[in-house]
């Protein structure tokens, strides 16, 4: 015995020193394996069928050897292996080795059939152990059966429909049903695809077992995810048969730390299988499903497996006796009745509206004097424990208050008086002492902080703004006089255009148009020239009673206007027209008015008039400007005007005095003569002033203004012009003065008639008046005569005497 | 993808497999490679010392189940039970990973760590890159201390999805890793990670790896918090679990030894895997701050 345990270990130590080599160099595999067949053999010791068959197994496992030297090897070794199993084995061991050697040859024999159909020899042996470990699968040890599902698996593996990579290598697939030809010789297609079946069924039936092993169960679900992954056409059965698996059913009384151990590990096998699918396809149909597997497998662990950690989990909560929740319950039969306090007379605030306490220092507690995180801290549990009739009658006390308060308001709308006698309805008569009536308290203090937020309604009155100190009246004209200023700044500035389709618009409103209405330029202008005239009127003092120093802001509008027209008359002529005319039609609005409402004992009232002295004064101011040039302008002035005085027509009369705006001057006459009837006379006249002082102004002693002009230059242009109108329009005169020339020194007065309403284009109506006004004005003309008193004397009375006549005191 | 199809195919197809060289008797291959490779004491063929015999005797009747931890980084946790199983008076076959994409270490804040790659970097490396970056910050915080311990244990952190089961693992042997001896093979028995993440990215791994070698391997998690105090107690409750399930696993092997495993009695009958939950639930009894969680999966 001692011998052959020596010659034992011998042959052990050898063994392990072959393996030693192949470990180092793989390429000795060949020459080791089958040197060491004859040694292992069915008939050697146990230890050497162990050592055999491991050190088999571990060959035909290794990835350091090449698929087809194992090819090559197999025949040798499956013989032996069917030797060894039909001893029969008993060895748990040694079988367990066999299995799983054989798990690692099927599919080299399989392929190796497929390519050698002739070499049958394999294949029948191969075919042997499959079905000796079949049939034996259910009465075999437990480790060896484990081995088993391992085997099981790859033969479904094998005998499955697998992917064809590129179907130019068949070398390159993986082994499986796919690359066995349909006509091979020993291998039957549909035999083997169901025999695959047949074994997947009862590999996927440790699932639906009663009580399942923990071992076989963990074992199958390892070696699944494989098939699953690898084989589309069994996939979803095997999804499907693990997610009707719940280890949590197979748990039976008595719970020992081993079932707990198993369950658990059956549970987190299974989430480990559906989360490796997962995670390399997360499209798969069975995507959702299996997510719910995974959730409801964590839930019944949680139920099951760890119940005892939840009820390690609850004797370390912590029990306090005096826990608001307890005291609660305590007080349940005993119905807390709040005691509501009447509420404070006058307005009253939200605080105090919501406010259930009479503790004085309570109520004058400031919330907010708290971080709002340690107010939720406070608050949320307090409102999770407060007493729910409490919380409806504290609810309903503030309900109540509030609906009277609104009545009231609604019936007298500034603040209530006093609400004391409605209140004291709520007013119970049971004051129970120890009713946790704080909760209730800082609830409302919160909803009182939120509340008061909003505006105070029942306090707060309509709010007025307060009226501002009256301003001076030097104040006012200084912010009329800025306004003014303004509107002038963005008439000039912003040259807010006319809009070129406004012409046309306005010809089209016709009279229907209103004044200031399409909000440009002009509108603008009749605005100001609007505000300097009517607006005033009736405000102004009387005539001659302005203080000085203090221009009425209707002047200071009319002064700027005037230097506004000055600065480019050409271009805003039509805007001093306008003015003009404003003015002008103020005047007799004013006059009318103070004709009505006049008294009789008002002995003189006075109008202040302004068109007389405004339209001198812009005439004075641009004709100095004027040149030859600019005859179309001022005749339209002229023509445009509401009204020419006598001032007027001697104005443009003096324009003769400069012999390049003869022309000017005698054609601006000639258009008044012709188109304005009632100015015709004064024309005329100023026309026969012109005429004569031109005859007068020959003589050097005159003093005239225009100086650098020679006189005889101007006598000769004027003259000969202005004989030619008065030849049409005073043909007397003409005669008169051509009779004159003659006898040198007699000349023929012309006298305005101021009152003749001659209205007729007719010459000869006006020439038969002419006799009575020639006439009438002799007597000046006579002065005249004299040489050496020139024209100034008649042309410095009218002008004088006419402003006096025209302000007209009714 | 420069292969010419046809050829390749028809390479295949005839197989003609090239000419293996002159078969070598195993014991002579085995005498002549022993000097060179010197892996362990039973490499050493039987006619070179008797010494031998009684050595691997003995450790065949102590049979050992071989060993894996994980934690992220394979720095902590993963080594603190690496040098806890390796260095047990009974020492366990062990090697250690980490689950992360990145070996990490605290540096100076928070969001300044040191980062290292998996598998091209030694804990020799890292511990002279922290000596020189700030000596006084990385021995106070025990980093240092920690690198010192990892490279006395092996060469470099490893990565757990580059691990592929099955690959001989005979150069760590050479190399004198801790915990090497008997897992030249590279395929472990049981895998303990330290964290559940690590569990889940374990489990999920192995069903990606496509389980290759049909082999077993119970996966357990020991969940240890990550710093040096939590890794000592977690290594040492390791170190339980690992002696526990030996125990278990030995007497298996026993009862089914010559005697064959129908004359064993009682719990000894009943073979280890069916035992792990019994054993587990256990040890939790013992180590109730440490949750555990377990599945058998397949390397």
């Amino acid at each position: 015995m001692a011998q052959s345990t020596d010659h034992l270990v011998d042959q052990i130590a050898q063994l392990n020193a072959a393996r030693n080599l192949v470990l180092g160099d793989a390429a000795f595999y060949p020459q080791i394996v089958n040197g060491v067949l004859p040694l292992i053999g069915a008939n050697t010791r146990l230890e050497l069928r162990r050592w055999g068959s491991e050190f088999l197994a571990e060959t035909f496992a290794s990835p350091a050897l090449a698929s087809t030297q194992k090819e090559q090897l197999a025949p040798n070794v499956l013989q032996t292996l069917r030797e060894i199993l039909e001893l029969p084995e008993k060895d748990p061991m040694v079988l367990k080795h066999i299995v799983q050697n054989a798990a690692s040859l099927y599919p080299l024999v399989f392929r190796h059939i497929i390519n050698h159909p002739a070499e049958a020899t394999a294949w029948e042996n191969m075919t042997a152990i499959k079905q000796d470990i079949l049939r034996r699968w259910d009465s075999f040890p437990f480790p060896v059966k484990i081995c088993c599902i391992k085997f099981v698996q790859r033969v479904v593996h094998v005998q499955t429909h697998g992917p064809i990579a590129d179907p130019r290598r068949p070398d390159q697939n993986e082994t499986s049903l796919a690359i066995v030809p349909r006509n091979h010789a020993i291998l039957s297609l549909p035999n083997l695809e169901a025999e695959a079946s047949g074994l997947l069924d009862r590999l996927l039936s440790v699932f639906q077992e009663e009580s399942s092993d923990p071992l076989l169960v963990n074992a199958t679900l390892n070696c699944l995810a494989v098939l699953i992954r690898t084989r589309p056409s069994v996939g979803n059965k095997i999804i499907n048969a693990i997610m009707n698996f719940y280890p949590a059913r197979q748990v039976r009384a008595p719970i020992t730390p081993s079932v707990r151990v198993g369950v658990k590990s059956m549970e987190r096998t299974a989430r480990a299988v559906m989360i490796n699918i997962l995670k390399r396809n997360p499209n798969h149909p069975l995507a959702g499903k299996m997510q719910q597997y995974i959730d409801r497998l964590m839930q019944s662990r949680i139920e099951v497996a760890d119940e005892a950690s939840r009820k390690r989990g609850l004797p370390t909560e912590p029990t306090d006796g005096l826990d608001n929740t307890k005291r609660a319950k305590l007080d349940a039969e005993t119905p807390a009745l709040i005691k509501v306090p009447p509420l404070p007379p006058g307005p009253i605030s939200y605080s105090q509206l919501f406010t259930l306490t009479e503790d004085r220092e309570l109520s004058n507690f400031d919330v907010k004097q708290l971080p709002t995180d340690i107010v939720l801290k406070i608050v949320v549990p307090l409102l999770g424990r407060v007493d729910q009739s409490m919380m409806q009658q504290s609810i309903d006390a503030i309900r109540m208050r509030y609906q009277t308060i609104q009545k009231q308001q609604a019936a007298q709308p500034p603040a209530a008086p006093a609400e004391a006698e409605d209140d004291d309805d709520y007013e119970p008569e049971y004051q129970p002492m120890d009713i946790p009536e704080p909760a209730a308290e800082q609830a409302e203090a919160v909803s009182a902080e939120v509340a008061d937020l909003q505006p105070d309604l029942v306090s707060l009155g309509p709010f007025v703004l307060p009226q501002p100190p009256p301003l001076t009246e030097d104040e006012a004209a200084d912010i009329g006089r800025s306004a003014v200023g303004r509107v002038f700044g963005m008439l000039t500035s912003t040259g807010v255009a006319p809009n070129p389709a406004k012409g046309k618009s306005q010809q089209q409103l016709g009279f229907a148009r209103l004044a200031g209405s399409t909000f440009d330029r002009d509108a603008w202008v009749t605005l100001l020239t609007r505000l300097a005239t009517r607006a005033p009127a009736g405000l102004e003092p009387g005539s001659g009673k302005v203080e000085k120093g203090k221009a009425p802001i209707s002047d200071s509008i009319r002064e700027t206007l005037y230097r506004y027209i000055l600065e480019d008359f050409r271009g805003r002529v039509n805007i001093g027209i306008m003015w003009l005319n404003e003015e002008w039609y103020n005047d007799r609005m004013q006059m009318e008015f103070t004709a009505q409402h006049r008294r009789e004992e008002d002995e003189e009232v006075t109008v202040p008039l302004h068109y007389d002295h405004w339209v001198l004064r812009l005439l004075d101011g641009f004709l100095p400007y004027l040149d030859s040039r600019d005859t179309k302008i001022f005749i339209r002035f002229l023509s445009e005007i509401p009204e020419v005085t006598i001032p007027i027509t001697k104005r443009v009369a003096s324009l003769a005095k400069d012999p390049e705006r003869v022309n000017l001057c005698i054609q601006s006459l000639l258009y008044l003569i012709m188109f304005r009837p009632p100015a015709r006379e004064m024309c005329l006249n100023a026309l026969e002033d012109v005429y004569d002082t031109c005859m007068l102004l020959s003589s050097p002693a005159q003093t005239t203004p225009t100086l650098t002009i020679p006189p005889h230059t101007s006598d000769e242009e004027s003259r000969p012009l202005a004989g030619k109108l008065l030849a049409k329009w005073r043909p007397k005169k003409t005669e008169e003065q051509q009779q004159q020339q003659q006898p040198d020194g007699q000349q023929t007065p012309s006298q305005t008639p101021q009152s003749q309403p001659q209205q007729q284009q007719q010459q000869q109506t006006t020439l038969a008046s002419r006799p009575i006004t020639s006439s009438e004005s002799n007597t000046p003309l006579t002065n005249g005569t004299d040489e050496s008193n020139p024209a100034p004397p008649p042309l410095q009375q009218q002008p004088q005497s006419q402003p006096d006549a025209t302000p007209t005191t009714t | 993808m420069a292969y010419d199809p046809r050829l390749s195919s028809a390479g295949t197809a005839t197989a003609p497999s090239p000419p293996p060289p002159p078969p070598p008797p195993p014991e002579a291959m085995g005498g002549t490679t022993t000097p060179t490779t010197q892996p362990q004491p039973t490499s050493t063929p039987n006619e070179a010392n008797n010494n031998t015999v009684a050595e691997s005797e003995s450790s065949s009747s102590s049979y050992k189940l071989r060993f894996c931890t994980v934690c992220a980084s394979n720095q902590n946790r993963s080594m603190e039970a690496h040098l806890r199983l390796s260095t047990a008076s009974s020492p366990f076959p062990v090697i250690s990973f980490g689950t992360g994409s990145l070996v990490r270490l605290p540096g100076p804040s928070i969001t300044q760590p040191n980062v290292y790659n998996f598998n091209t970097t030694s804990y020799s490396q890292m511990y002279d890159e922290l000596l020189s970056k700030d000596e006084r910050l990385y021995r106070n915080n025990g980093l240092l201390n920690m690198l010192e311990r990892n490279r006395n244990l092996k060469w470099g952190p490893e990565r757990f999805q580059d691990w592929v089961p099955g690959q001989p693992r005979v150069e760590h042997v050479s190399k004198g890793d801790k915990g090497a001896l008997g897992t030249e093979g590279g395929v472990v028995d049981v895998i303990i990670t330290c964290e559940e993440r690590c569990w889940d990215a374990v489990v999920d791994d192995l069903m990606n790896k496509g389980s290759p070698l049909n082999r077993p391997v119970h996966v357990f998690n020991v969940d240890i918090k990550d710093n040096h105090e939590e890794a000592l107690v977690g290594g040492k409750a390791i170190l339980d679990l690992a002696n526990r399930l030996n125990e278990a696993a030995s007497q298996e092997r026993k009862a089914s030894g010559a005697d064959g495993w129908e004359n064993g009695v009682g719990e000894a009958r009943r073979n280890f895997d069916a035992r792990v939950p019994d054993i587990l639930a256990e040890w939790q009894e013992k180590w109730p701050h440490l949750p555990a969680l377990w599945t058998l999966a397949w390397l």
